[in-house]
């Protein structure tokens, strides 16, 4: 079966995720023009040091210059910044290769050849996929092409002996082994990214979801009206008590008109507004919009809440049906209590066909919350499952 | 090895153990490879026949030891005999011979305790490692120097400022994204319990619906305990000849939702193995906010209709939301209303019933958690007005 695993990632998501990226990003660019910076303070000192030609100097500081200036450049034009800082890594990245290859062919000495590892070292800073898949390919193809083509850079003083095999072999295991390290690396880092994108999406559903089932046991409303009429009689009050002309009156008609008006009739009706100033107001709005009920929610709920040190890194806080050191009973009936109730019908949510319950846990996170050889299992025989659920709950609960 | 590619695959998926265990994985791969290697490359070495057989054996044994903590689940350890096999493969290469291959395994011992990522172990290993590198230039810098090289001083400088500079540059990615990585989780963590709290009361909400409805709790319906019954004994007959004897833990999963667990979990006086299931069943129990009820909820807010993004959908700071002064004290005007007229809070039974009073939202509202909501100029303007928004609000 293949898996479709964003299938049911909520759609809001990627948006939400490049802004959190961006400014991390933004960081890593300091740092990596920093790193770039001291670097090229080292190579000048050695430049000075064997005392090389100045059109060598000249030369190498120049690409370290370009780099530092492409990064500047990129990192100053603030317009999609998210996708300028994406390009000027790429850049970054095969810059770095470039010079520290132009190094290696300059000098062309065993010792100067280490310089492709701190390369990659440095490109490393950035954590990103296509920047790792640059880096990592960069540097096997440059480190093979110089072992290959410029065996003499190689050759010890004093031994005859060809290293060429097993100075490839070593390299090849570095590189995969530097693959396989920021694969995984990242991807639990792009995954942190995800969680915590989708824990502010999961934050504003769940709010949805509470008023949505207080809304069933109470059977009330928010009384929207009664809101609007003290919020008047308190403008009134306050703008005589600061002594200023009540300016809340006219957006508090606003709000109400909101909810009835087009956007175009409240732009002629309210000239001394534009477009950005209603939309800003419009979050005030109660009757449609649900921002401040949702402030309301979660300014209710949020004190007095604490984080541990300890809790930060503890794998308890993923919820799933498969914790480490649990028993396997416990796995298959924690699962079972899940899936049986999926299929019935609950207040918030009615019960699901068994084709939707199968889809959702095969193409969603919720498969990897649920113990491999137990989901196994059910991704085989599902049909079984729904038989015994129907058996079991005919007619009902 | 299809599992080994598939879990790498999925590997964000993976608890921290699991990752752990998989890496582990890795490098005993890598390390079987080296050790094989080993014996082609004892033709350069300096040392006796004796040695060039037995130190791959004793490499071998240490891998199998490896292999063997990690069946036994002890993967932190694992991790570390991995750790000190490749540093002692490394002392041995550039022991035995001087070669620019064997140098380069100073480079792929960083790389592995790099893999790791654990910051601690990166600067007792690495820095460890990073030293001994340096050492061995110091002490063997001469030859291994290139024909090309400008000189043993020049080149000896090359090789340590470079080492040193990769481990640098390491540590300093660590730091970063550890940074990263804490604040990050702090924060999903942080969000993770406010979840909780909306979840708290929702599922209290279900408990009075049905309180009021008269209708028993899904828990206590013979129908639904059969079914779970029946499924988990369907399962369990794959893993288990007699598939039967899972059917008395999902009675005694039932039975422990009408128990006082703590006391269960507590009381010495009960089988280690009833108090060891009672601990893991209770983040499964149906009749408070478990686990599987936030996993539940969760799961039913796939089917709420998908609202556009925009850019301020996860902003809930007033100050932040809007830029007109008037629009932050009408908004903040709306937020005391809605906490001093609307139902947020648990009486003193335990039900959904109260209100904040006035006194209770100015001690929020100073409150320093209070600021992921309304700025000092805001609580200042309800400090110098709180009578009014008392009275009229």
């Amino acid at each position: 079966m293949k898996q479709e695993t964003n299938k049911y990632q909520f759609a809001q998501l990627e948006i939400y995720k490049e802004s959190l990226e961006l400014a991390h990003l933004k960081r890593k660019t300091k740092i990596f023009m920093s790193l770039v910076f001291i670097l090229a303070g080292i190579v000048l000192y050695f430049l000075l040091q064997i005392s090389a030609s100045n059109d060598t100097v000249i030369s190498i500081m120049t690409m370290f210059l370009v780099l530092l200036a492409i990064n500047v450049a990129f990192y100053s034009y603030d317009d999609d910044l998210y996708n300028n800082l994406k390009i000027a890594m790429y850049i970054s990245t095969l810059g770095v290769y470039v010079i520290a290859v132009s190094l290696i062919l300059q000098f062309q000495s065993p010792s100067i050849f280490t310089s492709l590892f701190l390369a990659y070292a440095i490109t490393s800073i950035f954590q990103e996929y296509k920047t790792m898949i640059l880096s990592n390919f960069a540097l096997f193809i440059s480190g093979i092409l110089l072992v290959l083509r410029f065996p003499e850079i190689f050759q010890i003083v004093g031994t005859n002996e060809s290293q060429t095999f097993f100075i490839l072999v070593f390299l090849i295991i570095f590189v995969l082994l530097l693959t396989l390290s920021s694969y995984i690396l990242i991807k639990r880092k792009t995954f942190f990214y995800n969680q915590l994108a989708d824990i502010k999406e999961s934050e504003v559903r769940n709010m949805e979801l509470l008023l949505e089932i207080e809304n069933i046991k109470t059977n009330s409303h928010l009384d929207v009206k009664e809101y609007y009429e003290t919020l008047n009689k308190f403008s009134v009050e306050l703008s005589k008590k600061i002594g200023i002309e009540n300016v809340f009156q006219r957006k508090i008609e606003l709000l109400k008109d909101l909810k009835n008006k087009k956007i175009d009739d409240i732009l002629l009706k309210y000239t001394e507004y534009n477009i950005d100033e209603i939309n800003e107001i419009k979050y005030m709005e109660l009757e449609v919009r649900k921002k401040m009920i949702m402030i309301g929610i979660k300014a209710s709920k949020s004190h007095g809440i604490e984080v541990s040190r300890k809790e930060i890194f503890s794998e308890s806080q993923f919820k799933s049906f498969k914790h480490f050191g649990d028993a396997h009973y416990v796995k298959i009936i924690s699962f079972v209590v899940f899936y049986t109730l999926l299929k019935l019908d609950k207040p918030y949510l009615p019960a699901l066909e068994e084709e939707r319950v199968k889809d959702i846990l095969l193409n969603s996170e919720y498969f990897y919350r649920i113990d491999r050889e137990i989901i196994d299992v059910y991704l085989e025989n599902n049909m079984v499952f729904d038989t015994i659920v129907k058996d079991h709950m005919k007619g009902g609960r | 090895m299809k599992a080994i590619i598939n879990r790498i695959l999925n590997s964000e998926f993976l608890t921290f153990n699991e990752v752990l265990r998989l890496k582990v994985a890795i490098v005993t791969v890598f390390l079987f490879v080296f050790v094989f290697l080993s014996i082609p490359l004892s033709n350069f070495n300096d040392f006796t026949f004796n040695i060039n057989i037995v130190v791959p054996a004793v490499f071998s044994l240490l891998l199998i030891f490896t292999l063997l903590l990690m069946l036994f689940n002890l993967n932190r350890w694992a991790m570390h005999l991995s750790i000190i096999t490749i540093s002692l493969l490394t002392a041995y290469y550039v022991g035995g011979s001087n070669h620019f291959y064997g140098y380069m395994l100073f480079f792929v011992t960083l790389t592995v305790i790099i893999f790791y990522q654990d910051v601690i172990t990166y600067l007792l290993y690495g820095g460890a490692i990073t030293a001994y590198g340096v050492f061995y230039i110091i002490e063997n810098g001469a030859s291994i120097v290139g024909i090309n090289s400008t000189g043993v001083e020049m080149s000896s400088i090359t090789y340590q400022i470079i080492l040193v500079g990769f481990y640098l540059v390491f540590l300093v990615q660590f730091i970063i994204s550890d940074s990263i990585y804490e604040k990050m989780n702090n924060e999903w963590v942080r969000m993770n319990k406010v979840l909780e709290k909306y979840q708290d009361f929702s599922l209290e909400f279900l408990i009075e619906i049905a309180d009021e409805k008269e209708q028993d709790l899904i828990y206590k319906n013979h129908k639904f305990q059969q079914t779970v019954s029946e499924i988990s004994v369907f399962i369990n007959e794959f893993f288990e000849e007699d598939g039967d004897n899972i059917a008395e833990f999902v009675e005694f999963y039932f039975f422990l939702h009408d128990q006082n667990l703590e006391e269960i979990i507590t009381d010495k006086t009960v089988s280690a193995l009833t108090r060891k299931y009672s601990i893991e069943f209770q983040k499964y129990l149906l009749n408070t906010r478990s686990e599987l009820v936030s996993i539940l909820f969760n799961f039913s807010t796939l089917f709420q209709k998908d609202d556009e993004y925009e850019e301020k959908r996860y902003e809930y700071d007033l100050d932040k939301l809007f830029t007109n002064k008037i629009d932050k004290l009408l908004s903040l005007a709306i937020l005391y209303k809605y906490l001093k007229t609307e139902i947020t809070q648990y009486d003193k039974w335990g039900k959904i019933e109260k209100v904040l009073s006035h006194e209770e939202i100015t001690e929020l509202f100073v409150s320093k958690e209070f600021r992921e909501f309304i700025s000092f100029e805001q609580v200042n303007f309800y400090l110098d007005n709180q009578e009014l928004f008392d009275k009229y609000l």
